[in-house]
């Protein structure tokens, strides 16, 4: 047998030495590793460990202009179970369909479904989740949710908008102001296995979420629903398509009221509203996408019309402006006016006749507008319509407004010229000519039209004010003073009168435009008013799209106005002031009750014959008076009615 | 005079009963921290897969307990017993298991079961187990025999040639299914015939061929195996996810770790982190100090073979504990070399810590012999 000898050590002392070696390569290669490059794989091994688990922050609250809730977060939970984590299957179903109200079978078969996470429902009430809560049961899961809720459902719907499932604005006023309602969402940071099972009391990172902004809008709700409620009768006595009304101060732009009518249900925003001869159910993913849209959209600043005569007010401003015009210019008005090879006739087919130029504007008379706009001629009257903001948007703050359709400056010859003096052949939104009206009867102020006044922020409390453009100088004040009284005068004595409400000073002007392609037989009837004629305080405009039936803007768009406005200006807190005039004919005025008691008929005989009472009741059987009503000393109106109980 | 002899006869005893204990409480020190580190690698999987979190425990400290057993009877047993003819037969014990080796490998081809495409396992019914772990054994006793019949042949490169001849059917037959088995096993052998040689220029030359192809091979622009580039690109290459799974271990460990059981890599993100990636594991839940105490530890064990190596009473012995050293040194060294990236990924595991019943108790018999071989030194130096 051979011997170990010494080369053979030797040899081997060489091998554990290079083993060593290697072995010291090794640690410095572990070193760098573990210490240099810690911080680089550490990060990394340390994101593939954490899951962020966002918590929805809670959208801000839209207030209308008294604080009233519009748009709300209401909590709501989403039951879940774990299948790995479930003790008592048995238990569970039972209890799980019992207070959610769901078949055994469905519930059986998604705890029984072997996955990580099985949603049972969403959308649960507090209580009931917190129901279920109490019964902790072991694999049972209550995530808390907030969901956008309209308290008021389908209140100025297509104005407020309604938001996605991810808090974020899908159209009107949600979109406009997401990025300050929206709120930062917050984090749970926890570690997870590589199956994405959280760990138990592992240390968990919370990043708290900032709930968004509340917004304060213009908006009045109680002006709201009243509007609603007046297009709504409207629209059904007229069988009308649509019915759109806007109310603002004229002043600074706050838009009190926007109503589209039909609107839709903000909360169920998804299901059509009934339309005539459409079948939901048939219609493909596209088609009633394109219903959403078409239901959704706003059409007071989305939609452009032809104003017709309500934009007289406009070129009757613009001439004033000018100087072209007096308002004691004598103009006749045959029926109808030559221009150039073409004969434009005047609504009235036979003619008003002599008039003046106060006369023109009453009797909305078409010979006098085509004449005073040939006098002010297509460049002066383009000048006055940009700076009444007709060739801009308003700058409201909800999304989809249009813009005007107007012809070019040099494309304009006589005959457009004449059209566009009473209001045709060009299209711009009622929004705009409301904009432009407000200019006129305000002394000249191009305002901007808005809902949102201010955004608090609901930790600080802090307020900030939303400030908008005002453009100075849109017009004269005298020809802003002239204006006022001659709309004043459509109401009160003119095409305007149905809008006449004694104890205020109304001021409009009315129009009936023909829906384009002509001859259709449609037509959109709108009144455009404001009140109080000496310092506006609210303007209106009403469209009714399509009418059955009578369908002149005076005849029925004015007294929907004159209707708003008989309960939305006291609210607003303008009082009637009657004039003698009207006190007289309208018998306002009241009185003190007298003493009845006592009397016989003869002598309440005398004493009616004074005051002036309405209908006079005696009840029962007998010669003197036992009891009056009202008592005696009671302040009441001319023309009540007295009831006397006679013994 | 009489106290004299008495004393000499009590020296005598003493140095006849020399038994080499550092080296296996080492090994029963490494076994067990093997076993620790294994709960607490696979437990995590085991409860999620069997729904018992001692399920990979159990099985590795049954096959321990029959290699702790093993150990303990081969060291006792002379290690020249290799060397004897057996059962009559015109072949020597040493002989025998290698041709049983080889038969197992081949047995292995045919009747072996398949586990991830790879046909590694024969499976008996109550017992399963790698033959190519047993052939490691048969390697170190029968290249220790080989070289033992005639050192001075290796001195040149034929002797080294003759060796490889011998060894080349087993190495054949292991590298077609488990190339990283063959290359320890040719290290192995390589070390052995290093050891025995007295010219060594060969060697050196060789290594450095060795060495400028492998480079080439590594670096040129030609053709590059997907192991090399899954190495080179561990971060972006789609197979490097394990390999840098275990660099995101081994970095979140820090200098202190992040303490026993408390891995996240384990759950999930490495799979089968109690395999031959559990160094990564010691390395996060340990830290850097932890992970440098299991390399000194494997020192000091490589230390113990050494000493044994150098005082073994002749070559076959020494040749022996040298084949020991080098099995255990390969397999540590690639092993950390491969779960630091430092070298392209080859699955080897790490010595009696890795997960794997054939493996540990093949490493504790192994033990044994080098236990045997420490018995019988007689003269100390």
């Amino acid at each position: 047998m051979a011997t170990n000898r010494t080369y053979n050590r030797r040899n081997i002392f060489v091998v554990y030495t290079i083993i060593m070696l290697i072995a010291c390569l090794l640690i410095v290669r572990l070193a760098y590793i573990m210490v240099y490059r810690a911080d680089y794989y550490g990060v990394r091994a340390q994101q593939l460990h954490e899951r962020e688990r966002p918590i929805k922050a809670e959208r801000g609250i839209i207030y209308d202009r008294n604080g009233v809730e519009i748009a709300s977060n209401k909590p709501v939970c989403t039951i879940s179970v774990i299948h790995s984590q479930i003790k008592d299957p048995e238990t569970v179903i039972r209890l799980l369909s019992e207070t959610l109200g769901l078949s055994e079978e469905k519930v059986r078969k998604r705890v029984e479904k072997v996955s990580s996470i099985e949603r049972i429902k969403s959308n649960v009430d507090k209580e009931t989740a917190d129901k279920i809560r109490n019964f902790d049961l072991d694999g049972v899961m209550v995530d808390e949710d907030y969901k956008r809720y309209y308290p008021y459902g389908s209140l100025a719907s297509k104005v407020i908008g309604f938001t996605g499932s991810d808090n974020q604005g899908i159209i009107g006023l949600e979109v406009d102001y997401d990025e300050v309602l929206q709120g930062i969402d917050g984090t749970i940071l926890t570690l997870t296995t590589a199956q994405g099972l959280e760990i138990e009391n592992a240390a968990e990172d919370r990043v708290e979420p900032i709930a968004g902004n509340n917004l304060t809008l213009s908006i009045d709700v109680n002006i709201q629903q009243y509007c609603e409620q007046a297009a709504k009768k409207v629209l059904e006595e007229k069988e009308a398509k649509s019915v759109k009304m806007i109310l603002m101060n004229p002043q600074n732009g706050e838009i009190y009221s926007m109503v589209n009518y039909p609107e839709f249900d903000l909360n169920d925003p998804y299901t059509l509203t009934v339309q005539t001869g459409v079948d939901t159910d048939t219609l493909t993913d596209k088609e009633k996408n394109d219903l959403l849209n078409e239901m959704w959209r706003n059409p007071c600043i989305s939609d452009t019309y032809e104003p017709g005569s309500t934009f007289k007010t406009v070129i009757a401003a613009s001439a004033l402006e000018e100087g072209v015009v007096k308002l004691t210019d004598n103009f006749f008005c045959p029926g109808y006016k030559i221009v150039e090879d073409r004969k434009i006739r005047c609504h009235k087919v036979g003619g008003h006749g002599a008039e003046t130029f106060v006369d023109g504007i009453m009797n909305s008379c078409n010979p006098v507008f085509m004449e005073v706009g040939a006098r002010v001629g297509a460049e002066n009257l383009y000048k006055n319509f940009k700076k009444l903001g007709l060739f801009n948007r308003t700058g409201i703050d909800v999304p989809g407004e249009a813009n005007s359709i107007m012809h070019k400056i040099e494309d304009i010859e006589a005959v457009e010229l004449a059209t566009i003096s009473f209001g045709q052949s060009f299209q711009i939104t009622p929004l705009q000519l409301l904009r432009a009206a407000s200019a006129i009867i305000n002394g000249g102020k191009l305002i901007t039209p808005h809902f949102g006044v201010s955004v608090t922020n609901p930790e600080t409390g802090y307020v900030q004010e939303l400030q908008y453009d005002v453009k100075e100088g849109a017009l004269s004040k005298e020809t802003s003073e002239t204006m006022k009284q001659l709309l004043e005068a459509v109401v009160a004595d003119g095409s305007g009168k149905n809008a006449y409400l004694p104890g205020f000073r109304i001021g409009g002007k009315t129009a009936t435009s023909e829906k384009l392609p002509r001859g259709t037989g449609k037509y959109i009837s709108s009144f455009i008013g404001f009140a109080p004629a000496n310092d506006p305080k609210v303007i209106a405009i009403v469209l009714i799209d399509e009418p059955t039936g009578i369908y002149y803007g005076g005849t029925i768009a004015a007294p929907v106005i004159a209707d708003v406005f008989s309960n939305v200006l006291p609210y607003l807190g303008i009082e009637e002031n009657y004039s003698e005039e009207e006190k007289e004919k309208f018998e306002i005025g009241s009185f003190q009750v007298p003493n009845f008691l006592g009397k016989t008929k003869e002598e309440v005989a005398e004493l009616i014959k004074i005051y002036e009472f309405g209908e006079i009741y005696y009840i029962g059987e007998g010669d003197t008076v036992a009891e009056q009503f009202p008592l005696e000393g009671e302040q009441v109106n001319k023309n009540s009615d007295l009831i006397l109980y006679l013994d | 005079m009489a106290q004299s002899e008495n004393r000499r006869m009590t020296q005598k005893r003493k140095r006849h009963s020399y038994y080499d204990y550092s080296l296996l409480f080492l090994t029963l020190f490494l076994v067990c921290f093997g076993l620790v580190m294994i709960y607490s690698t696979s437990s995590f999987n085991a409860q999620r897969m069997y729904g018992d979190e001692t399920h990979f425990l159990k099985q590795q400290a049954l096959a321990v307990l029959l290699g702790i057993t093993a150990m303990l009877i081969i060291s006792k047993i002379d290690y020249r017993i290799f060397l004897k003819r057996v059962l009559g037969l015109p072949v020597r014990l040493v002989t025998l298991i290698y041709i049983g080796a080889v038969g197992l490998q081949v047995a292995v081809l045919i009747f072996g079961r398949e586990v991830k495409g790879a046909k590694r396992w024969i499976d008996l019914g109550f017992i399963s187990f790698q033959p190519s772990d047993l052939s490691k054994i048969a390697t170190i006793l029968f290249v220790a025999y080989v070289v033992n019949l005639a050192p001075r042949r290796l001195d040149k490169i034929t002797g080294f040639f003759r060796v490889a001849v011998y060894m080349a059917p087993l190495l054949g037959l292991i590298a077609k299914e488990n190339l990283s088995t063959a290359i320890v096993i040719a290290g192995i052998m390589v070390s052995v015939c290093f050891v025995a040689s007295r010219k060594k220029l060969y060697f050196i030359v060789v290594g450095i061929i060795c060495v400028l192809v492998g480079s080439l091979y590594v670096f040129g622009v030609g053709y590059r195996s997907e192991r090399v580039d899954v190495w080179r690109n561990v971060e972006t290459h789609p197979k490097g996810f394990q390999i840098l799974q275990g660099l995101f271990a081994i970095a979140s460990g820090g200098i202190f770790g992040t303490g026993l059981g408390e891995s996240m890599q384990k759950l999930g993100f490495i799979p089968e982190a109690h395999n031959d990636m559990i160094f990564t594991i010691i390395c996060e839940e340990l830290g850097l100090f932890g992970a440098i105490a299991v390399i000194l530890l494997f020192v000091l064990l490589l230390w113990r073979l050494f000493i044994i190596a150098i005082n073994a009473p002749d070559l076959f012995g020494g040749l022996i504990a040298v084949g020991i050293l080098a099995h255990i040194a390969i397999q540590v060294i690639l092993n950390i070399a491969v779960v630091t990236n430092s070298i392209p990924s080859t699955g080897i595991p790490l010595p009696f810590i890795s997960y794997g019943g054939t493996s540990v108790s093949v490493l504790l018999a192994e033990i044994g012999v080098a236990l045997s071989v420490s018995n019988q030194i007689r003269n100390e130096r």
